[in-house]
């Protein structure tokens, strides 16, 4: 068997199609996955509305304002 | 007549030539290598961000990289999964490659190839029967379109390389997987190049005699 004998038979050991186009689909997956900026989707997680964070603070504000007059209410109904 | 017209054109082999590299392209692998420099003009684009240049260098390469490692490892499947994790830190790590070292690009990803395989080895035994016969069904994940005699071709071969030692099996993987010279096989495994080509020579004639003794074993001509 010589040189080009065996580069022959060696080229036979190359992936067939479906193994091919398997590997492909990985690894361009792989990469199209890590290349997504995480930061961005953080931050997208994580980013504060002004207009409904002041009316939560509001409304918070508010609930703290009321409930100890409440609270004082119902101690001294229940009593 | 329209019929006897298009029968009469002549069908020029660069039509044919054209409609492989398309449909080459399209299920996967570059056709026709590129020479050194249009890779390293592939290596620029792809680090500068071009997915295109990525993909191109990819397809130019991939089944190189599962020749060589098909050479080092058990089974189709292993050599998959080696490929697609060498495929990744080559793409990945392409700042890494200097061409002002020498080293020419499929070299360098060779090399990575070599490495992932290695640590693969490591892990697994390597697979070498007490029989040396040959199986007498393909493999379950050999490619039902190939013919039988191709089939027992290549397991003839992968039965010898696997019989050789590990060095030799490299070396005998780097050269025709690889299709890398003496020069290039010598430096990635710190050999002398003229070692390297008398190991090239010995193991030649071995495998030659191997398979040879294996397919006359199962009655295909080799």
């Amino acid at each position: 068997m010589n040189e080009t004998d065996l580069a022959a038979l060696w080229a036979q050991l190359g992936p067939d199609a479906r193994r091919r186009a398997r590997i492909e689909t990985r690894v361009f997956g792989w990469l199209e996955a890590s290349e997504t900026p995480l930061a961005g989707e953080w931050l997208e997680l994580l980013k504060v509305d002004p207009v409904s964070g002041f009316a939560f603070a509001a409304v918070g504000a508010v609930s703290l304002g009321l409930m100890s007059p409440v609270g004082w209410i119902i101690a001294l109904v229940l009593g | 007549m329209i019929t006897r017209g298009v029968a009469a054109m002549p069908f020029p082999a660069s039509w044919l030539s054209s409609l492989l590299k398309a449909l080459s392209t399209l299920f996967g692998a570059d056709l026709e290598p590129l020479e050194e420099p249009a890779v390293l003009a592939l290596v620029e684009q792809a680090r500068g961000g071009d997915r295109a240049a990525r993909q191109r260098l990819y397809r130019q390469h991939v089944n190189r990289v599962f020749r060589t490692v098909r050479g080092l490892l058990r089974t189709d499947a292993e050599a998959e999964d080696v490929t697609q994790d060498a495929m990744l830190t080559a793409l990945t790590s392409l700042g890494r490659y200097s061409p002002r070292s020498g080293t020419p690009f499929a070299a360098w990803l060779t090399a990575i190839a070599v490495n992932t395989a290695r640590r693969r080895f490591r892990r697994r035994r390597p697979e070498l029967t007490a029989s040396g016969d040959l199986p007498d069904v393909p493999a379950a994940d050999a490619d039902p379109g190939d013919d039988v005699d191709s089939a027992r071709q290549r397991a003839a071969l992968l039965r010898a390389v696997a019989e050789l030692e590990p060095r030799e099996r490299e070396i005998v993987s780097l050269r025709y997987g690889a299709e890398l010279n003496a020069a290039e096989i010598a430096a990635q495994l710190r050999l002398e190049p003229g070692n390297v080509r008398k190991i090239l020579e010995r193991v030649r004639a071995r495998l030659g005699e191997r398979i040879e003794a294996l397919m006359k074993s199962t009655g295909v001509s080799a």
